[in-house]
């Protein structure tokens, strides 16, 4: 394909930090054809470029942020950006999803992604503006939090347009959690971008544009956008759940459906008055301000809060869940406030809450002592250790340096890895997977390690997704109906649209938005033949960083240690766990080892990996 | 000697109770009419003819609505039996035949009335459904009968016909069927009265109907996609996955709704849950709640012997990510696509909705010819999730569930109830479908 399709400017920005050198490179027409944007697009162009094997933190890693061609349309949620580099935490792929309005601001300078290798020698902030593109010292910025950042970046700046994505002291510091932050409060999270923005000495990225992007068939667009609003106004999660309650208002149903996990997933058991006090409804009687959404996002899950004199946002449902029940914790405005702190210090608050619960672990069983901990007796429900903790995890002060390198790096330190709940070394979200196979082999085949959302966000699909709902306990429905889902999920990621709308709809909508927007063929089989290439690439890559069959698993705790769901005694036996892993390969089209077979890269045309 | 003993045993009693509750459940009875017959051979090896009691409520039948008589001579039974006991015993002395059924299978009924001097001898009825052609061997006679109840002339004529023929009609009575075992004598006459209501909807649309009578009986095999499989009679127990129990009450949901639903006659369609190197295969999807139908796991590969219809599923699977697929023969959408615009010289391609739930979900449903190949089917199910095969069904699949795929089927029969209710008041259906619905 040569031809520019509509929708995207045919622009890469290439910048080098190591170098200081930037240079623009042309958009393959074809890579749009056949991996979209976002996600798809930044994995397609990391992969080109990466030797999957560098150490994460060192400047041969290279991050790659995509844009969509949706992005600068007025469709439903089309502007969360994505990112794309080699996990700090896992390893393998890390790639991180996130709403607020950095990525259509990006957009509009006129690029489609940005490719970023190298380390500076001193920290800098990558300034994008229509005049010029710059590499700056960030040296007055370095030590700053989120907040701090974010205004001083947009301080004295005309442009209202102005956004700024940067890094917190977590990732300065390379907390192996660190996220990235825009908005001051929407978080790249997952697999610890932050870090490996501190490791190339990188604050700060600040975009400011104009350039729109057109539509070519306003008609066919215009279908797909009314269709998609009329679904979104209908389904109860996205016409008033989201708005109303957060995602928050999942406790008490996860709870119900004997899913909520308790301390580090010993157990899913809980006092009713105890769920209550972390409810989604609790949070918007006591400390919701009002209810926000990321751009053109109609469903507005976002929680602007407020604990005594400060304001923030948060918490949505994992974090209110993996630092409050799986750390036995339970006192919403304790919380709330770390929320806030790990914000401004820019960390993943999954993998906060999944470190603390196993430091916790480790501490009642004896095999953390107070002479590692500073101190500190890090037994489950310390709430107020929670501030003091984030602090030293942050700045990788005693204790905090350890719990800085996620759970399972601390625990293996200890010797006992056993206790980590973590799936290729990133911490599991609050959703046990006990209670659900689709979740647990969403978990053990998400690329990125254990995730609820590019696990193929499983939990929608036993508990609330409509017609689609589908049963927690089959092996022979598990593996395609996890494929299906992971598809759906990269596809809503390549777009720049929210998982949320997968309330209300799947491809359909955007299959005839896409088409009317670019002009090219993006029906629904041509998305699920490109949700498939883009899995294929994402495996591709994690085979090179070395991971392997064995990493698709669970901890042994979930396997041996039953919790009662409904009534019955329910484990994920090691043979559930080798079938649906085999099941789940075969229907992608792998071989035993989860190699994509010569047979499926051909069919997927995949084509050899560029030199980097 | 026989013992004498209506000591109806548990299997026998539920049999009918099931089935004739379903026939109340399908609208083919009303509170006390017709009649279920079985030859029986109790415990003991003695031969019964077991026949509802005559006023008898079938969808409510008690263990005293079950009656036993000597199929050899008159019995105290013949007090209590039905008023039609002579004739389903001539039925059930037909070779090969085990049972026998009598409903009031209005559609088939009023479609087939005439308005002739009587007596006459009025025109048999040709289907022009796949299911009703072929499971009812091509054409249904129908007799105009001067006591069409329980009369002599009845208990003559009747088993006569169907030494002939699957299922027959008595002109403003209803339909008889025999059948090896009542499970099939009852999928006839649901056939039959589901054939009677896709002519009785073609007509409604003002449909040429003898003009597609002409071509079906001049070419079947043109109009249609493919012979429905043969119903099977010993396969309804058989479950080849009773450990996966959550998708079981899938299957057994659906199958009820299908049923319940109308969208597809009794033990009619197929469906099927994909895994990863076999399926789960219903291949009598339409399955009342207390009847069920076989449920298999076959091979994902087409097999020798494998029948058309599990052909399809197969063939989609292998061309598709599609994780549940479902085949109904819903009559709305059967008579939907044979319906001619006004002006038009052929029949629709494609069923645009024009109300609201069926506009936004389906923004149109494709309609296609007979014989369209997989891959067009496979095409069209990605963009448009069902489509409507002209002669040959409605296929509709999902991405996970039964569930979902059973959506479409059950709105798009909203959908054609809609539009047949429309047209027949006198709208214009091109003025009220959405304009947007034309381009896509
Ligand atoms: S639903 Fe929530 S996370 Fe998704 S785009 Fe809207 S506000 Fe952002």
């Amino acid at each position: 394909m040569s031809e520019l399709p509509w929708g995207v400017h045919g622009k890469i920005l290439e910048v080098d930090l190591s170098s200081g050198r930037i240079e623009e490179a042309p958009l393959d027409p074809g890579q749009v054809a056949d991996y979209i944007g976002g996600r798809g697009l930044g994995t397609r162009l990391l992969y080109d470029r990466i030797d999957a094997s560098c150490d994460a933190l060192c400047p041969d890693n290279v991050i790659v942020i995509a844009a969509a061609p949706l992005i600068g349309t007025n469709a439903p949620t089309a502007g969360r950006g994505h990112m794309v580099f080699k996990s700090a935490l896992s390893g393998g792929i890390g790639s991180s999803n996130c709403g607020g309005t950095w990525a259509p601001a990006f957009k509009s300078t006129g690029y489609d992604a940005l490719v970023i290798r190298g380390r500076a020698a001193s920290p800098v902030l990558i300034d994008i503006r229509p005049e010029r593109i710059e590499i700056l010292p960030a040296a007055h910025i370095w030590g700053k939090d989120v907040h701090q950042t974010t205004e001083a970046l947009q301080a004295g700046e005309a442009d209202r347009r102005t956004r700024v994505l940067c890094i917190g002291p977590a990732g300065e510091n390379r907390v192996r959690f660190a996220a990235v932050m825009n908005d001051r409060n929407r978080a790249y999270g997952r697999g610890g971008p932050g870090a490996v923005w501190g490791s190339k000495n990188l604050k700060a990225i600040r975009v400011a544009g104009q350039k729109k992007i057109q539509v070519k068939d306003k008609e066919r667009y215009q279908s797909g956008l009314e269709q998609s609003f009329y679904l979104l106004k209908q389904a109860p999660a996205t016409k008033r759940l989201l708005r109303d309650l957060g995602t928050a208002g999942l406790v008490e149903l996860i709870n119900l459906i004997n899913m909520l996990p308790h301390r580090n997933f010993l157990d899913n058991r809980h006092r009713d008055e105890d769920v209550e006090n972390v409810s989604g409804e609790t949070l918007a009687k006591k400390l919701l301000q009002r209810a926000a959404g990321c751009y053109l996002c109609p469903m507005g899950c976002q929680r602007h809060t407020r604990v005594g004199d400060k304001k923030g946002e948060g918490p949505e449902y994992e974090t209110m869940v993996m630092i409050g029940p799986d750390c036995d914790i339970y006192d919403l405005e304790a919380i709330t406030r770390v929320n806030y702190l790990c914000n401004e210090l820019g960390m993943d608050t999954i993998s906060f809450g999944g470190t603390l619960a196993c430091a916790m672990e480790l501490f009642e069983r004896g095999i953390l002592q107070a002479k590692d901990t500073d101190g500190l007796e890090l037994r489950f429900g310390r709430s107020d250790l929670l501030d003091e903790l984030a602090r030293r995890i942050a700045f990788r002060q005693g204790i905090g340096d350890r719990l800085a390198e996620g759970s399972y790096r601390l625990a293996r330190a200890f010797g006992h890895p056993e206790f980590s709940m973590t799936i290729k070394k990133q911490e599991i979200p609050a959703y046990d997977p006990r209670a659900s196979f689709t979740q647990a082999l969403g978990y053990m085949t998400s690329p990125t390690g254990a995730c609820h959302l590019k696990g193929g966000y499983a939990v929608s699909l036993a508990f609330f997704g409509g017609t689609k709902e589908i049963p927690r306990f089959s092996l022979l429905q598990s593996p395609i109906g996890i494929r299906n889902m992971h598809n759906l999920g990269i596809i809503q990621d390549s777009l720049g649209v929210c998982r949320f709308t997968g309330y209300a709809f799947s491809y359909d909508p955007w299959a005839r938005m896409m088409s009317g927007l670019t002009g090219l063929d993006f029906s629904t089989a041509r998305l699920e033949e490109i949700a498939n290439r883009i899995a294929a690439v994402e495996r591709l890559f994690n085979l090179a960083a070395g991971l392997t069959e064995a990493d698709d698993t669970l901890p042994a705790r979930f396997s041996r240690e039953p919790i009662l769901v409904a009534g019955e005694e329910r484990v994920v036996s090691t043979n559930a766990v080798a079938r649906m892993r085999m099941d789940y390969y075969r229907a992608r089209g792998w071989d035993e080892q989860g190699n994509p077979t010569p047979a499926t890269l051909e069919s997927l045309a995949i084509g050899k990996r560029k030199s980097p | 000697m026989k013992k004498k003993t209506w000591n109806t045993s548990e299997d026998v009693l539920r049999l009918f109770q099931t089935v004739g509750r379903a026939s109340l459940l399908y609208d083919i009875q009303d509170s006390h009419s017709g009649n279920m017959a079985i030859r029986h051979r109790d415990e003991s090896g003695n031969d019964w003819i077991v026949i509802t009691s005559t006023g008898s409520q079938k969808g409510d039948l008690e263990p005293n609505n079950i009656c036993f008589l000597s199929p050899a001579e008159t019995d105290f039974g013949y007090y209590k039996a039905s008023s039609e006991t002579d004739i389903h015993a001539r039925i059930l002395a037909l070779e090969g035949v085990a049972a026998s059924i009598h409903a009031h299978t209005k559609e088939i009924a009023v479609v087939t009335l005439d308005d002739a001097d009587k007596p006459n001898q009025p025109a048999p009825f040709i289907p022009v459904d796949p299911l009703g052609y072929y499971h009812l061997s091509g054409v249904v006679p129908v007799d105009w009968m001067a006591v069409p109840s329980g009369s002599p002339e009845m208990a003559k004529v009747i088993p006569e016909r169907l030494a002939e023929h699957p299922a027959t009609v008595i002109q403003a009575h209803g339909t008889f069927a025999k059948g090896r075992t009542l499970k099939e004598a009852f999928f006839r006459v649901c056939i039959a009265n589901n054939a009677g209501y896709v002519v009785r909807l073609l007509k409604r649309l003002k449909v040429d109907v003898e003009g597609l009578r002409q071509r079906v009986w001049d070419s079947p095999q043109a109009s249609f996609s493919y012979p429905p499989p043969d119903y099977t009679i010993d396969d309804d127990d058989v479950c080849d996955f009773p450990g996966e129990t959550e998708i079981l009450r899938e299957f057994q949901k659906a199958g009820a709704r299908i049923f319940e639903s109308r969208l597809s006659p009794f033990h009619s369609g197929s469906m099927s849950v994909r895994g990863v190197g076999s399926m789960l295969y219903a291949p009598k999807a339409s399955m009342p709640r207390e009847i069920g139908g076989p449920l298999r796991e076959v091979p994902l590969e087409v097999e020798d012997g494998d029948s058309p219809e599990i052909q399809v599923h197969k063939q989609i699977y292998a061309a598709s990510d599609f994780q549940t697929i479902m085949h109904c023969h819903v009559p709305e959408a059967e008579a939907q696509a044979h319906f001619v615009y006004p002006g038009d010289d052929g029949p629709l391609d494609r069923i645009v909705p024009i109300d609201a739930e069926g506009s936004f979900i389906h923004l149109v449903i494709p309609v296609v010819p007979a014989k369209t190949g997989i891959a067009e089917l496979v095409r069209l199910l990605h963009d448009y999730k069902v489509v409507v095969v002209r002669g040959g069904g409605v296929w509709a699949v999902g991405a996970q569930s039964l569930s979902e795929a059973l959506h479409h089927p059950s709105s798009l029969r909203e959908i054609c109830l809609y539009r047949i209710g429309a047209f027949e008041q006198g709208l214009d259906l091109r003025r009220m479908e959405p304009g947007k619905a034309r381009n896509w």
